[in-house]
């Protein structure tokens, strides 16, 4: 081996190494285990708030403190898994005057800025459901956790932005319009 | 409160407490026949909130009659009933006080049941009894019917006899829980 390959070998690994450390910058991938994580929504319906869960979805987070301008959350929620136990409301809450899951099997949220607050940090997102797509803003909390990390949040919607309510349910005297959706996600790091 | 009167006659607020409780018990047969067999909807849902806010009601209120009760005895039964007289009102009264409760807390016990919280009027949330379980729903809610009907049983029967003691006995026994009216040992 003479020294100029020698030298080529070490520019090459001091390249790789370079590009090794530069990924510092760019945030952190995980996505959520489903088994221990939850995501739920709470409206209001005749003057008392119920409850309602979504068992299946995804969310695929990229997320570093220091590097919140390519930090990006996508979730994707199966809008079926709806579950707010009793199968008669979730019978209407999925049929077409409300979810219309039939149409619209799947609601979709992706961030398009993270800022940092003084209790956390808020991302604006854009959030599909139901065919509409509109921004909301989602208030959150990260925590390192070992390998992973803990993500939990909280945003506040009208569901009558989204057309949630066709027929009898756009009336906001029953079920109210402010519906408020709460997640506790546990991230893995992506392998 | 003059003793006299006390003897001889319901107190006004053992008498007021008696009409608005039945008033709220008629609102809420028509309000559960109305809204039971609907299918679930804006309009169920607002006759069984009214329904639930309205047994919520009852309940407070027979928190407080059977508490007055306690330290303002009713009046005696008339001279002359018969012993078998005696028991059925005496059975009849305590079915009343005993469904007063039931009636209310297997309402709300199949509200939480089925995860619809009980709103008061919008004001204020009453606790969940139980978590959400379907099978206990159907129980409660075959309950809360059985004693709607036996309720409605017990309410003809107090009426009848109420008629009887007006209109066949010429005695005191309705006038006496009868607002604005005198009662002959008073006089």
């Amino acid at each position: 081996m003479n020294s100029s390959r020698a030298y080529g070998l070490l520019a090459g690994v001091a390249v790789t190494l370079l590009s090794t450390v530069s990924i510092d910058v760019f945030a952190a991938g995980y996505s959520a285990d489903p088994a221990q994580s939850h995501l739920e929504f709470t409206g209001v319906q005749a003057g008392a708030d119920f409850k309602g869960v979504f068992h299946k979805f995804t969310a695929a987070v990229n997320f570093s403190a220091d590097a919140l301008a390519t930090s990006h959350f996508d979730v994707q929620i199966d809008m079926s898994s709806e579950d707010s136990k009793d199968k008669d409301r979730d019978q209407t809450v999925k049929g077409p005057d409300v979810f219309d899951v039939a149409h619209n099997p799947t609601a979709h949220y992706v961030t398009k800025s993270i800022t940092k607050t003084a209790s956390g940090y808020s991302a604006v997102g854009s959030l599909t459901l139901r065919g509409v797509t509109k921004d909301v803003p989602i208030d959150f909390q990260f925590t390192q956790a070992g390998s992973g990390a803990k993500l939990e949040g909280s945003a506040k919607l009208k569901r009558l932005d989204f057309g949630v309510g066709q027929g009898e349910w756009k009336s906001t005297e029953m079920v109210n319009d402010a519906v408020k959706v709460s997640f506790s996600l546990l991230l893995k790091p992506n392998t | 409160m003059p003793i006299e009167a006390s003897r001889t006659r319901y107190t006004s607020v053992a008498q007021a407490l008696h009409w608005i409780i039945a008033a709220l018990i008629v609102t809420q047969f028509t309000l559960g026949w109305m809204g039971e067999d609907l299918p679930l909807g804006a309009h169920k849902l607002s006759l069984l909130a009214r329904h639930k806010s309205f047994g919520m009601t009852v309940l407070m209120l027979a928190v407080l009659r059977l508490s007055w009760r306690l330290f303002n005895p009713p009046p005696p039964l008339p001279d002359g009933m018969s012993k078998i007289e005696r028991f059925l009102a005496r059975a009849t009264h305590g079915a009343f006080y005993v469904l007063l409760f039931a009636m209310p807390l297997t309402g709300w016990l199949m509200s939480s049941a089925k995860n619809y919280s009980v709103s008061w009027f919008g004001l204020f949330t009453w606790p969940d009894l139980i978590a959400p379980n379907e099978r206990a729903f159907d129980f409660l809610k075959g309950t809360h019917d059985l004693l709607s009907n036996v309720l409605f049983a017990v309410a003809v029967l107090h009426i009848l006899a109420a008629v009887k003691h007006h209109f066949w006995n010429k005695d005191d026994v309705f006038r006496r829980m009868l607002p604005f009216t005198k009662t002959e040992k008073q006089l």
